[in-house]
């Protein structure tokens, strides 16, 4: 591991509530590194969510600290911190999230707003990222002419297309049939590259089975983080993980 | 400004992709700025012929009239008062009448009781009567110096005595007192001085040998440098009176065509005020439909946050989107004012006043800024200003969306 890290959380603990606290998140350390693979997984209230909105920069820790590339995040404004949640993080949701109104390279071209770039580069780095993802000879269908897994494939362009270094998805595959959620985690392979971080969020074994790394997660809890070989734990999985699905 | 240019295309997205909504919030600020714009047009427009009349005509002509002094009977002026008037620097030219009274004329005898009762007014005039009064013959030709000289008996009349009595059917003469007097031209009707409408004009010199009542005018009109109107008006009877006892009262002519060209400002003031209303209302509309579309939208706001919109674009998002219901509103009612003013100037024979100069709660304003007309400038101007209000407090909402809450993670 390097110095700095891609995301770093040292004793991050997240709470909400003024009166009555609940710990969402209780003191968590990990590092992520640009190249991993990662699963998280736990059951419902393991504080999953929490901890992706806290790796989206969606959050802010309430004690701790989150640390991308060495710069904590709490320091930063609103307008600093979400500037660096764009150049960052690309995000993949269970529902997708595409704007209904907006077609298919559309919606991937808004995550390239705001840069001062001219639409005609706009609309070539979001067809580039629809053919990744095999979607370009349908860029000009709007979400409702789309089938779900094109919906997430189209959302996976649109996380790609800003060149982020973290990948975070929310379970991807889960609003998905085994078809296309088969076809999903596929080009999560393929964009496991070495050139990005990936981390899913899941609850299903079989996602957090193509992960090269597994934070298991309880109770707010890191309770267990191991490195798997070619898809298969190298700790027991059920072992941590009792009754997770 | 490729930000500006990209939060505006993400506004122009969100409003075209729900257009039956854009159009129907439109609504407000359509009606608002139309009844905004056709009240002023319209009450402008009903006066709009007095109004174009009063433009060709000017308002630096003024008539100064000999005063009676105490007891005196037909009083008159000198002889010399053009000459006199004349030296006033800011006078551009000046011409003198007289009234001639006494005189019956009947354009046949059955008639004469009438006009005997209600005599036809008659008049003297010198030569530069149609220079001074700006006013155009219909017909023939004005009193020359000939005439003046000679004490012809020659005679131009109004336009409304040659309809009366047939003058331009060809009758050639009219008869003063039973003497025959040729009838040369036809005078074009005179709205700042309707005397002349009626009136039979004749040579000074002939109205004094035909029926002895002197040389001195009894009135004197003067076109005044346009400028200095109000000053010529104040200088004009020191400059007839030279020391003397002559009184003379003058008035500006334009001044009561003035007075009746302006606008029923109360209707103006009630039909606007009900225009702001609707355009008040519609500002409650815009912002009621944008806290509604901000509330079904909070995915589409979430997910943009996800993307590292800040808060702060996405508030511009919706304020963008909420100004440009209103700028579009605004410049349609704008249109759809015009053609309400065209459309009933046209049915109702009114002369079309598409810029008036306004008085804005005792702000004057001209009738144009660069070019456009100040009525649609403020109506436009107040739908802008009403949709910034209602774009307010629903983009604040959606910058304060928070994307955790709204994205459903987990």
């Amino acid at each position: 591991m390097s110095d700095t890290p891609l995301l770093r959380l040292d004793e991050v603990s997240r709470i909400y509530g003024a009166e009555v606290k609940v710990h969402a998140l209780d003191g968590v350390s990990l590092d992520i590194e640009v190249g991993e693979f990662v699963s998280i997984v736990g059951p419902s209230g393991s504080g999953k969510s929490t901890m992706l909105g806290l790796l989206g920069l969606l959050d802010l820790p309430s004690l701790g600290t989150l640390s991308v590339d060495g710069t904590s995040v709490a320091d930063l404004s609103d307008h600093d911190r979400s500037t660096l949640r764009g150049e960052v993080v690309g995000f993949i949701f269970q529902q997708f999230h595409l704007i209904p109104h907006l077609d298919a390279r559309r919606n991937v071209e808004t995550a390239l707003l705001y840069r001062q770039m001219s639409p005609r580069e706009r609309k070539r780095r979001a067809m580039d990222a629809l053919e990744v993802v095999g979607l370009a000879p349908r860029h000009e269908h709007r979400p409702v002419q789309m089938s779900g897994g094109e919906q997430q494939r189209c959302a996976i362009a649109r996380a790609i297309v800003t060149e982020p270094k973290l990948l975070l998805a929310d379970e991807p595959t889960g609003a998905l049939d085994s078809t296309n959620a088969a076809n999903v985690m596929e080009i999560f392979r393929d964009l496991n590259d070495g050139s990005r971080a990936i981390a899913i969020v899941t609850h299903d074994p079989a996602v957090a089975a193509s992960a090269d790394r597994r934070i298991s997660m309880k109770d707010g809890k890191v309770v267990a983080d191991d490195q798997l070989s070619g898809g298969a734990a190298v700790s027991s999985f059920g072992g941590t993980l009792g009754g997770a699905s | 400004m490729r930000s500006v240019r990209d939060l505006v295309g993400v506004a122009v997205a969100g409003l075209t992709a729900r257009w039956s909504r854009t159009l129907l919030i439109m609504l407000g600020p359509i009606i608002g700025v139309s009844a905004i714009v056709a009240a002023v047009g319209l009450t402008e427009s009903a006066k709009g012929d007095l109004q174009e009349t009063l433009a060709a005509l000017g308002d630096n002509l003024i008539r100064g009239e000999a005063a009676a002094s105490f007891g005196a009977d037909a009083p008159t002026f000198t002889e010399d008062v053009v000459e006199r008037v004349n030296r006033l620097t800011t006078v551009e030219g000046s011409t003198a009448t007289k009234a001639v009274s006494g005189i019956i004329t009947t354009p046949y005898e059955a008639a004469r009781s009438y006009y005997t009762a209600f005599p036809t007014p008659v008049l003297t005039a010198d030569e530069h009567f149609l220079e001074v009064m700006q006013v155009e013959l219909v017909s023939g030709r004005w009193l020359n110096s000939f005439d003046q000289d000679t004490a012809a008996r020659t005679a131009v009349v109004g336009i409304g005595l040659a309809d009366e009595f047939g003058f331009r059917e060809g009758n050639r003469t009219i008869k003063l007192n039973d003497l025959d007097y040729g009838v040369v031209g036809v005078v074009e009707r005179y709205p700042l001085d309707p005397v002349f409408d009626n009136a039979v004009i004749i040579p000074a010199s002939t109205a004094d040998a035909d029926f002895d009542v002197g040389l001195e005018p009894d009135t004197v009109y003067v076109r005044s440098d346009p400028a200095f109107t109000l000053e010529t008006e104040a200088a004009l009877p020191v400059a007839i009176n030279l020391g003397g006892d002559i009184e003379t009262s003058t008035t500006v002519l334009s001044d009561a065509l003035e007075a009746e060209a302006a606008a029923d400002s109360t209707l103006q003031i009630i039909v606007a005020a009900m225009g702001l209303l609707a355009l008040i209302v519609g500002g409650v509309g815009i912002a009621n439909v944008m806290s509604i579309s901000v509330i079904q939208r909070s995915a589409e706001i979430g997910i943009r946050r996800a993307l590292g919109h800040g808060r702060s674009l996405i508030a511009w998002q919706f304020l963008i989107e909420s100004v440009a219901v209103g700028l579009l509103g605004g410049l349609a009612g704008a249109l759809v004012g015009v053609g309400i003013v065209v459309y009933a100037s046209r049915i109702a024979g009114w002369v079309f006043v598409l810029s008036p100069e306004l008085d804005l709660f005792g702000i004057q304003l001209p009738s144009h800024y660069v070019g456009v007309p100040t009525l649609y400038l403020i109506g436009v101007g107040a739908a802008l200003l009403t949709s910034v209000f209602a774009g307010l407090y629903p983009s604040v909402k959606a910058a304060r969306l928070e994307p955790l809450e709204t994205l459903r993670l987990g």
